[in-house]
């Protein structure tokens, strides 16, 4: 599990409130309860921790947990390679 | 009529932000476009004022957090050196009946509509210290009148509409015009989205379908008025709360349409 990973976990278990456990490569986050102020603040946090941006109009393509933590580290990756 | 007037618009990559963005440019503005969430939308819609041949620029905050005005309002200084028009149109809320709401929801309704104005004005007067300037902030309906599942942002409205007074009096020594437009439901997104709410919960009993000016509120409609109290014709007018609805207000909402 990649460090970037375990921060995205970090992040949404603390505004959530969610169990770890639930937070599976297909977790949705209907899976993590979690309603749309909810995902705001883990967008805008992750944002903040890495320095990134995760616009809207990407966040709505996200399918499960997978595919969000590709997306970040993607994003990370990019950041660190154009730094 | 605002050629060479540097105007923020909080909120503006659509819906009623977008158009009264658009508005300004169209008058002569050059238009800061705010943005939180949208940034494709917010760029479109910078690309739609530079070409009306305005300068336009695009900055993301989240105007709930106090850190992020702060720096938004250090690059309007650094990039334009002053600000004539403040709109304050950013909004957000989940739709709660008040034993629903948690404190989370509460707060994140009342930093965005409420205390960002606040924090917001006392940093785009010291961008128009000494020439004056026009601040509109954009309110609801709902901060008066009962609306179903939108206690937070009703009550982040009305502290909005209560702000108004006090900076209108306050900031009128500097000639800074302070007012507001209260509009009913007006068809952005989030506009059409709510009503569709109502009409599930409701039926044909729902308001937000039409109004005794024969269609609802349209986001154009807001900027008029919102361009109207940045033009000097307009100078007069302080701490007022202009509401735009069509006439709905007026009517009990079981005899729409059934009035005279």
């Amino acid at each position: 599990m990649s460090a970037v990973e375990e921060t995205i976990k970090d992040i949404i278990v603390k505004i959530v409130h969610c169990d770890r456990e639930v937070l599976t490569p297909t977790a949705t986050f209907q899976d993590m309860k979690a309603d749309s102020l909810d995902m705001v603040q883990v967008l805008v946090a992750i944002e903040d921790e890495f320095d990134i941006e995760i616009p809207d109009e990407d966040a709505q393509k996200f399918q499960n947990f997978s595919d969000f933590i590709a997306y970040v580290e993607a994003r990370v990756a990019e950041k660190k390679g154009n730094a | 009529m605002l050629k060479g007037k540097v105007a923020l618009v909080t909120g503006s990559s659509r819906g009623i932000g977008r158009a009264i963005a658009l508005k300004l440019a169209e008058q002569g503005a050059d238009v800061i476009v705010n943005f939180f969430r949208r940034r494709q939308a917010a760029e479109q819609t910078a690309k739609d004022i530079e070409g009306l041949g305005v300068t336009a620029k695009v900055i993301k905050a989240n105007v709930g957090d106090p850190e992020k005005i702060g720096e938004m309002f250090d690059i309007i200084g650094s990039s334009f050196g002053r600000l004539d028009i403040f709109i304050n149109n950013a909004a957000s809320g989940l739709p709660r009946s008040a034993l629903d709401l948690d404190t989370k929801g509460w707060d994140w309704t009342m930093d965005i509509n409420a205390k960002a104005f606040l924090l917001c004005t006392q940093r785009a007067v010291r961008l128009m210290e000494g020439r004056g300037g026009k601040i509109v902030t954009v309110s609801s309906l709902g901060s008066h009148l009962v609306l179903p599942g939108y206690t937070a942002i009703g009550v982040s409205k009305a502290a909005l509409e209560a702000l108004t007074r006090y900076l209108a009096i306050e900031l009128a020594a500097k000639g800074i015009c302070v007012n507001a437009v209260a509009a009913s439901l007006v068809t952005t997104e989030a506009g059409v989205l709510y009503a569709r709410l109502a009409k599930e919960q409701l039926g044909e009993a729902s308001p937000w379908q039409t109004t005794p000016a024969g269609r609802l509120v349209a986001p154009e409609d807001i900027a008029n008025v919102v361009a109207f109290l940045c033009s000097e014709a307009a100078f007069m007018i302080r701490g007022q709360i202009i509401i735009v609805d069509g006439g709905t207000s007026l009517v009990p909402f079981g005899l729409m349409n059934k009035g005279g």
